[in-house]
């Protein structure tokens, strides 16, 4: 891959984020856009950029990361390129966490009676619960990357069910509320959120760092990785749950945003290399470029709906993940 | 040839290991001497895989203690152990488009600091490795793209780039031809007398293990059954308990080396 080419996806995220700022139900010129940063544009300007447009866009991009690097982490701890957060239960479980929390923290006017700040600690908890059973269940046959993908698959599809009936169920301000979260979205981001994400990406930002060389030393099997020196069951419990986090901390905030854990590893991969550190750069960039690219379109596309920046990133990445499965699902990992 | 005076490095102490219920084999002991080469042979089944696991720390022991230098192999945190003792497994695997060179760059794992880059001594030892396994020709290729006596020794180079003073194989020779494995064998007698280290190695054919090894254990049922020089162990008797089968044992042409030549099944095998 020539210089250019991996020097065009970052540059291309950060046009993505200019455009991002600029687009929204007005446009902004790249004049004012800079002025409204530096403080010297407009009220309106400076008001639409820093209460809307950019905490929109960070949102975005910081969940992306997020969701990418905790998919790179999957995949390498797991040995399996079909590994992902979406794939493996972990949104679904975080879905169910909200979706309780909803149950039972509302009262009869379906107000709620805690904070809602407590939501994404509701998200964490659920995807935990499911991420540890799909691992319990997995651990038991050492692990295999299919029937990892296949108790995942199954996981999935019970917090899925468990998800609908509780939306069905559930009073319909619930459901309403649930349902834009489930889908993922960034329109309803504040500063708050993301001094949330931030604040999980400080946590493992030291974590990440200590793990690249372990992670490099886990492309081999387990034994050849333990007989030169690696610790294996601490370096993929250490990874699998940094990973869960930071799936859990994305999800809280942004909801249900699928396959970018998937697909952004993968093309980290085709563009920087095997090596842990630049590919988990670039899936951090890629990840933080495609969700903000989903955003951007859905706001330009639907204007003035909000779809769901969710739907476009699943629309593209299904369909990537079903290549995947009939190129590699037969491939010995 | 005697080990009676050489100190051990490894003492398996009344050892139990096995795998999940199952013991393969109970109240082992065995003490493997430094600087030598030591042959583990035996039937399929028979616990010489297991052992080697043990010693290495893989395999958790039920019963009894297994020691490295008088400290139980537990006790040593996961780096220590790989800076003293380097295992090649039967069957290795790392993915298909790793060059070579990174394979073994790999086997460095244990001598680098968190954060620091290949130092002037790995990529010596690196270096060192891929001459020694005759692999410096080959070492920008992935690994997908070598037969299956290179990619031997690109694990080879492996091992021995991790510079421990002791290596365990098991079963190295294993899918090579009769020349690559003779290449494969010279270079752990190379590894012992010229580098000092100390060997163990698991081989079937008991040819192989007479030319290679100072000492040869033999392994029945998760017991052993002869422990000692070559000459000693390698005798007519001794392998037909072993391996329920009839042979000679010759003396190899321009050496005191026992040549075995087997001539068939014993006709009641006691197996069973």
């Amino acid at each position: 891959m020539t210089l250019t080419a991996k020097a065009a996806a970052p540059v291309g995220v950060l046009l993505i984020a200019l455009f991002a700022v600029a687009i929204g139900s007005s446009f902004m010129p790249l004049d004012r856009v800079i002025a409204a940063l530096l403080g010297a544009g407009s009220r309106a300007d400076g008001v639409i950029l820093w209460n809307i447009r950019l905490p929109r866009v960070l949102l975005a991009a910081l969940s992306g990361a997020a969701l990418a690097v905790a998919g790179l982490l999957l995949q390498r701890a797991t040995r399996n390129p079909l590994a992902a957060p979406s794939v493996l239960g972990i949104v679904d479980g975080a879905a169910v966490g909200v979706l309780v929390f909803f149950l039972i923290f509302s009262n009869e006017a379906n107000a709620l009676v805690v904070s809602v700040h407590w939501q994404p600690l509701a998200a964490i908890g659920g995807a935990l619960v499911f991420a540890t059973t799909v691992g319990v269940l997995a651990w038991q046959d050492a692990v295999s990357p299919l029937r990892l993908l296949l108790y995942g698959v199954a996981m999935a599809a019970f917090a899925n069910a468990i998800v609908t009936l509780m939306l069905i169920a559930g009073p319909a301000f619930r459901a309403c509320l649930a349902l834009i979260w489930l889908a993922g979205s960034v329109h309803t981001a504040d500063w708050r959120e993301v001094g949330l994400l931030s604040l999980a990406w400080c946590l493992a930002l030291p974590v990440l760092a200590v793990l690249i060389r372990p992670l490099d030393q886990l492309r081999l099997d387990d034994q050849s990785a333990q007989s030169t020196g690696l610790n294996v069951a601490r370096t993929r419990a250490a990874a699998l749950l940094v990973s869960v986090l930071m799936t859990a901390a994305a999800v809280s905030v942004v909801g249900g945003i699928g396959f970018v854990g998937l697909i952004a590893p993968h093309a980290a991969r085709l563009l920087y290399g095997s090596g842990a550190g630049p590919q988990m750069a670039g899936a951090a960039c890629l990840g933080a470029g495609m969700v903000m690219a989903s955003d951007l379109l859905v706001r330009a596309a639907f204007q003035p709906l909000e779809v769901p920046a969710g739907a476009v990133t699943a629309l593209i990445g299904a369909p990537y993940f079903l290549t995947l499965l009939i190129r590699e699902g037969h491939a010995h990992v | 040839m005697s080990e009676s005076h050489v100190p051990p490095v490894i003492t398996v102490e009344s050892a139990s290991v096995g795998y999940g219920e199952a013991l393969v084999f109970r109240d082992l002991s065995l003490t493997i001497p430094k600087g030598q080469v030591t042959a583990l042979c035996g039937p399929n089944g028979c616990g010489k895989s297991t052992a080697l696991k043990a010693m290495r720390g893989l395999l958790p022991t039920r019963a009894g203690q297994i020691l490295l230098d008088q400290t139980p192999i537990g006790g040593w945190g996961a780096k220590a152990l790989a800076r003293q003792i380097a295992i090649l497994g039967q069957s290795p695997s790392a993915p298909q488009e790793m060059r070579v060179r990174d394979l073994v760059a790999l086997g460095r794992y244990s001598h680098r600091a968190a954060f620091r880059t290949l130092s002037q001594e790995d990529s010596a030892a690196i270096e060192t490795a891929l001459e020694a396994t005759d692999m410096a020709a080959l070492s920008e290729r992935p690994l997908g793209a070598l037969s299956g006596g290179q990619l031997q020794r690109a694990w080879l180079a492996m091992v021995v780039a991790q510079e421990a003073p002791v290596i365990f194989l098991d079963e190295p020779t294993n899918h090579l031809d009769i020349a690559h494995a003779l290449n494969v064998l010279d270079l752990v007698r190379h590894l012992s007398q010229t580098g000092g280290k100390t060997v163990v190695i698991v081989l079937h054919d008991l040819n192989m293990a007479a030319r290679v090894a100072d000492r040869v254990v033999l392994f029945r049922d998760g017991r052993i059954a002869a422990d000692g020089a070559v000459a000693d162990v390698l005798t007519e008797a001794r392998i037909s308990a072993v391996f329920d089968i009839a042979c000679q044992v010759l003396t190899r042409p321009g050496s005191a080396l026992p040549l075995i030549v087997p001539l068939g099944p014993l006709p009641q095998a006691r197996r069973g």
